[in-house]
């Protein structure tokens, strides 16, 4: 986010774009209302009528796959009631003229076949976004980020926060808000492919020397290109190039698509390592599973989405065996003759500080209890806590520090509906069950809120076409695998498509959606696949069956972690 | 009552709260007046603490180190020696036969925490010698 949570309320206007903070993040969701009573205007753009168009001042309900017609209409309309800052884009940006080329074809009229918006609302959206005196916020969540044209989106909304100036000034910027609550954080520290912590890139020799010498390894050990991205890991074990996976905190095979065919591709590995709290299903087919702490059993810093450094402190003792994950890593680095020792999760920060200028004003003093760091921080004085917002004065992390305007044609998704598979499928999230579930679905409130087969949302009149009713069991089936799930009737979402979350493990959305990834980011297209939805007739059936699939499933990962209940032989496994 | 303060592990807004502990388990989070947060926790921050005690209503919590003999063979607990020596052999192996990029490594964006990220970054690029790391942003 280039803006703070906090700050939000004081924007003078809120654009949600394929963002649903009251299931997402309902803290964030807070600011928002709390912006509306301060004055804000509100604009949601989204497929559904999400809680928070309750209260927008504009509604624009778009069609599912169509972001980049839509935002280049927008900005054809900030451009076309100039609305645009002129002296802004002369002075901190480039390539206006070439971006506009592709934006003065997108035309609220010519687009409005592919997005379903009436130009007129369109236009006055624009006008009350771009011409906003005292700032303007553009949120965006998943529904910008897994789509086929998630990078080509995010230049695009970026290009527009840029060219009517609601960038590098105050109360206004670009929010994309972070799904997992430390998801900023794993960023933050490089668990990336292409960088090192702080954001430092790999492929930059001065980098990896600074690194080879703080680590005590020649130079040439550390690797020059970008690694495999972790959305690709299934092809890249079918394909060979990966032998061994050490999965530390993931259950892919509930939280990434097609997850029959991922759990083939990953049953064919030489060695699949699993470090995790929860038995979970990807730990089911796992070579070697390590325990870690749980949260609530370790220290830590943890990232919010608004580059807030936060620490978390250790409430009871580990149970069992369990260890720090950090202590695994050390041991078995140094069992492969590369030794790490750290006696406490500060060295390690401290070490990390050292090595990223960005962050190395967040020192664990200045976060103790209620204290907090926002990056970039450079300075450790106790009273400096960092840059809510980024960019002031119009000044960018570019090497030429100006903005660089792109925009795109736009495509259609990749798995249109066709006679066969009729429905859009839409992967979402839900406010009282988080990621795979293995957390959420052992709290004891939260479990008896909702339960499996979890739900499908469905328009009434998809439903009606199809005989089926408001919490009947249905199937779901794609190209891909089938799965029973409740029926939710919901008028709020476009008619044509079908809306999952992806916690459920016996109604599990990823049996059905597509595995196709963007060239530039690697993200699944999880927003858009094509699918089928019919009623069953016997009900009792589907119930009884829905019930045997759960306590099937939830039995067989008792049965693989009862285990642990027995103490080791003595004769060692790897004899 | 014993109290710890900690960052919620659900969504990215960094929510303040306290676990409050008796007996050695967590029995209730309060919300603190964090930076971002105010005072105020939702539904998971609320209520989404109990998992740490090992409820099995879902799926059990590991407690010790475990491996199969074989692919197919079912699951055994072992020692934590056996467990990282077994690990650190296999990786080792692969690694001699196939290069370091037939290894590929994960961060966790949830519980563990920056530090125990940092380390798993440096354990994949200075001793396995690959950039093969990634975390769940995608998804």
């Amino acid at each position: 986010m280039s803006v703070s949570i906090p700050g939000l309320e004081d924007a003078g206007c809120i654009m949600l774009f394929g963002y649903n903070p009251a299931a997402s993040h309902p803290i964030v969701a807070r600011r928002i209302v709390r912006a509306k009573q301060k004055g804000a205007k509100i604009i949601v753009i989204d497929p559904r009528y999400i809680e928070t168009a309750r209260i927008a001042d504009i509604y624009i309900r778009i069609n599912n796959g169509s972001n980049i017609a839509f935002l280049n209409a927008f900005a054809n309309a900030c451009v076309e009631g100039g609305y645009i800052d002129k002296e802004f884009i002369e002075e901190h940006t480039t390539g206006f003229d070439a971006w506009y080329e592709t934006i003065k074809k997108y035309t609220p009229e010519n687009t409005q076949k592919i997005t379903g918006v009436d130009p007129a609302t369109l236009r006055a959206a624009a006008k009350m976004y771009a011409t906003s005196e005292t700032g303007s916020v553009l949120g965006y969540g998943m529904g910008v980020c897994q789509q086929l044209q998630n990078v080509e989106t995010v230049h695009t909304i970026a290009s527009l926060a840029c060219v009517t100036h609601n960038i590098g000034r105050p109360n206004s910027g670009v929010a994309p808000v972070r799904g997992q609550n430390n998801v900023q954080g794993s960023c933050d520290m490089g668990m990336l492919p292409n960088m090192y912590p702080g954001y430092q890139k790999v492929t930059d020799p001065k980098v990896r020397e600074k690194f080879a010498k703080a680590w005590g390894v020649p130079v040439e050990k550390l690797s020059d290109h970008i690694g495999y991205r972790l959305t690709d890991v299934g092809e890249n074990a079918a394909a060979g190039k990966v032998h061994a996976f050490y999965n530390f905190g993931e259950d892919p095979l509930q939280t990434e698509p097609d997850a029959d065919e991922l759990k083939k591709q990953l049953q064919g590995l030489d060695l699949l390592i699993c470090q995790d709290i929860f038995m979970t299903q990807t730990c089911e087919i796992a070579d070697v599973i390590l325990p870690g702490t749980s949260w609530g059993e370790h220290d830590g810093v943890f990232s919010a989405s608004d580059r807030t450094f936060q620490r978390f402190t250790a409430a009871v003792p580990p149970k069992g065996e369990c260890r720090h994950d950090w202590q695994i890593f050390s041991e078995i680095s140094t069992r492969m003759g590369y030794p790490m020792h750290y006696e406490n999760t500060k060295e390690i920060w401290d070490e990390m500080r050292s090595l990223c200028p960005n962050f190395y004003g967040a020192t664990y003093e200045k976060m103790e209890g209620l204290g907090y760091a926002q990056w970039p921080i450079t300075s450790t004085d106790p009273d400096d806590h960092g840059t809510p917002t980024l960019f002031l004065g119009g000044t960018f992390t570019t090497p030429d520090h100006k903005a660089h305007l792109m925009a795109h044609d736009w495509e259609h998704p990749t798995e249109l509906p066709d006679e066969d598979y009729p429905l859009i499928l839409c992967t979402v999230r839900e406010v009282g069950h988080y990621s795979c579930r293995s957390m959420t679905g052992n709290c004891k409130a939260l479990s008896v809120l909702a339960d499996e087969p979890g739900f499908i949302q469905i328009h009434p009149e998809d439903a009606a076409a199809r005989g089926i009713e408001d919490g009947q069991i249905v199937r779901a089936w794609s190209r891909r695998g089938e799965t029973y799930t409740r029926a939710h009737l919901n008028p709020r979402i476009n008619k044509g498509t079908v809306y999952m979350t992806y916690q459920w493990w016996v109604g599990k959305c990823n049996r059905l959606t597509l595995h196709h990834t963007d060239n530039r980011s690697h993200t699944p297209e999880d927003k858009f696949s094509a699918c089928n939805v019919e009623a069953i007739a016997d009900q009792t059936w589907a119930e009884k069956h829905v019930a045997k699939e759960y306590a099937e499933l939830k039995g067989r990962l008792a049965d693989e972690a009862a285990a642990q209940e027995v103490a080791p032989k003595g004769e060692p496994v790897l004899a | 009552m014993e109290k710890h303060y900690a960052v919620c592990p659900y969504c990215g807004a960094g929510c303040k709260l306290n676990l409050c502990v008796e007996d050695g388990k967590v029995v209730k989070a309060e919300a603190l007046d964090g930076i971002t947060n105010q005072g105020e926790l939702c539904l998971k921050g609320l209520e989404g603490f109990d998992f740490i005690n090992d409820t099995k209503i879902l799926t059990p919590r590991i407690t010790h180190p475990m491996m199969r003999r074989t692919k197919d063979a079912p699951l055994e607990r072992v020692t934590w020696d056996e467990a990282l020596d077994f690990v650190a052999t296999k990786l080792s192996e692969i690694k001699a036969k196939y290069g370091p990029d037939s290894i590929m490594l994960t961060g966790s964006s949830r519980g563990p925490g920056n530090e125990a990220n940092y380390v798993m970054q440096k354990f994949t690029r200075a001793c396995i010698g690959t950039n093969n790391i990634d975390n769940c942003a995608r998804t």
